[in-house]
């Protein structure tokens, strides 16, 4: 070996990948060459310093904490793979919600003061097989055992149990199929995974020339936001009102998720979107919000750290 | 790290068929480790927490990815070098080292001036760390304090194992230098 070889050779050994006949080298190079010597030991010492970087240990509140985490992030796949894709798992999956309704004694409960409007007969919306109409929203119907299916030309299949089974097609854009998503939204029989569903069929395309959202949808996802049990369904509302073109409403709505959602999550989102309306709309509510975020000690370093970028794309 | 090869793969599998107690069991196994990676490569607790988290969060979809060809171990330390490298793209306040933030981690009944000493040790390393390059820090962490073979670290980083060593021996010049500089000054104050 060369006097200049000496870090690969002392590296390589202290790594415990040197060889014998690489070790053996090293050696004899040493005992001729003080220089090289001298050199090994600031090595071994630099090698020994690190050493007294002590490990951070996993502390039990982080631990708790992650493993709430990864449980409700394990519930939530359990729940996304169980969309009905194909024709058997649709089968499978009725089957499930049916389950899932009977456990839950048939329990609907339609959140008051939703602006239903009917959905009529002659409507956009077709029957699919089977044959039948869209049920009548302006009375409140029950409607249970939801099932959802996209069809390979966007349009999306809705199915549930009225007085009888429906089973409705259309565009998610359409209006009467946006507002029987948002209706079925509303509903309590829906499981988690239902929700997430009709969430993303109602959802917009967000960046320039985001949609306006209709004020049905808003108005249930605003109370999903608000009310839904399920952290990842309030995510997801939170995400669909973000995928919007920003109004006073959907901002309201995302201010308040970021003020009092318990969940990291779902406050980490509703701070992206305001950020995104900021940078587009200075409103000062927002700038406010943002700004006690920003530098407010108690909150998640992800949601703080978010507050505090925005403020300073916005360039006040 | 523990575990057997099978045991983790077995985790694995469990976690893609939806077993949350897989999750956690991997989160027992693996979480001290990458805690201490990314608390290393991030030289901030908090955010080496959250990223830690995302890490797990991240195994849990991509379960089913996992082809076999790497360890276990080797695949996560993988998602945990992107997710520190996407976090500091994201977000400059993590390439910044705190001194309070290094914090005093000292085993109880070592005397004032011991603990003073210990943590300011651990702070000059912390920021010796922080001055190396991401990429020779990431190679330098996982052999120093992970024990992992050339051979998995380049699996890890996806480079060869020539770009591995002279990544790790680049490292420790530049450490040996500085440790040198700081002991001329500290010698010069004292
Ligand atoms: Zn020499």
């Amino acid at each position: 070996m060369e006097c200049r070889e000496l870090t690969d050779y002392a590296v390589d050994r202290l790594l415990g990948e040197a060889a014998a006949p690489e070790r053996d080298e090293l050696e004899r190079h040493l005992a001729g060459c003080g220089s090289c010597s001298r050199e090994l030991a600031a090595l071994e010492e630099t090698w020994g310093e690190l050493g007294t970087d002590r490990d951070d240990p996993v502390t039990p509140e982080f631990r708790v904490r992650t493993l709430e985490l990864l449980e409700d992030e394990m519930s939530r796949r359990r729940i996304r793979e169980f969309h009905p894709r194909k024709r058997a798992l649709r089968i499978f999956a009725q089957a499930a919600a049916l389950a899932v309704a009977a456990a839950a004694g048939f329990l609907v409960a339609a959140r008051g003061g939703f602006p239903a409007r009917p959905v009529s007969a002659g409507s956009p919306l077709e029957p699919a097989a089977g044959a039948n109409t869209a049920p009548d929203l302006a009375v409140n119907p029950r409607l249970s055992n939801v099932a959802y299916r996209t069809e390979p030309d966007g349009r999306v299949g809705i199915e549930f149990d009225s007085t009888t089974r429906h089973s409705v097609l259309g565009r998610p854009e359409d209006p009467q199929i946006s507002r029987l998503l948002a209706y079925l939204l509303s509903l309590n029989v829906q499981t988690a995974g239902e929700k997430s569903r009709a969430i993303e069929l109602v959802s917009g395309h967000s960046g320039p020339g985001a949609a306006e959202a209709s004020p049905d949808v808003v108005s249930a996802l605003g109370a999903t936001l608000k009310r839904d049990r399920n952290p990842g369904v309030r995510k997801k509302a939170a995400e669909a009102l973000a995928s919007f073109r920003s109004t006073p409403e959907i901002r309201a709505a995302l201010l308040d998720a970021l003020a009092s959602d318990p969940n990291p999550g779902v406050r980490l989102v509703a701070v992206e979107a305001l950020a995104a309306s900021a940078k587009e709309t200075p409103d000062p509510k927002t700038i406010q919000s943002l700004r006690e975020k920003a530098f407010d000690p108690q909150e998640n370093g992800f949601v703080r750290a978010r507050a505090a970028s925005a403020l300073k794309a916005i360039d006040l | 790290m523990a575990g057997g090869l099978i045991d983790d793969r077995s985790l694995l599998e469990r976690i893609r068929r939806g077993d949350a107690g897989g999750a956690e069991e991997l989160f027992e196994r693996y979480a001290p480790a990458l805690l201490r990676f990314a608390s290393r490569m991030l030289s901030d607790r908090e955010t080496a927490e959250e990223v830690t988290q995302e890490v797990f969060v991240k195994v849990i979809s991509r379960a089913h990815q996992y082809d076999g060809r790497a360890a276990v171990s080797s695949w996560l330390f993988a998602i945990a070098a992107n997710a520190c490298r996407d976090r500091k793209r994201h977000d400059r306040r993590a390439t910044i080292v705190p001194l309070e933030a290094v914090g005093d981690l000292s085993a109880s009944g070592e005397g004032a001036d011991a603990r003073l000493e210990s943590r300011q040790r651990r702070a000059a390393v912390r920021q010796a760390l922080a001055s190396l390059s991401d990429e020779q820090r990431e190679a330098l962490v996982l052999a120093r304090y992970h024990g992992l073979p050339y051979a998995e670290i380049s699996k890890v980083l996806g480079i060869s194992v020539g770009a591995v060593k002279t990544r790790i021996f680049r490292a420790v010049e530049t450490l040996k230098a500085r440790f040198s500089e700081g002991e001329r000054s500290w010698n010069a104050a004292n």
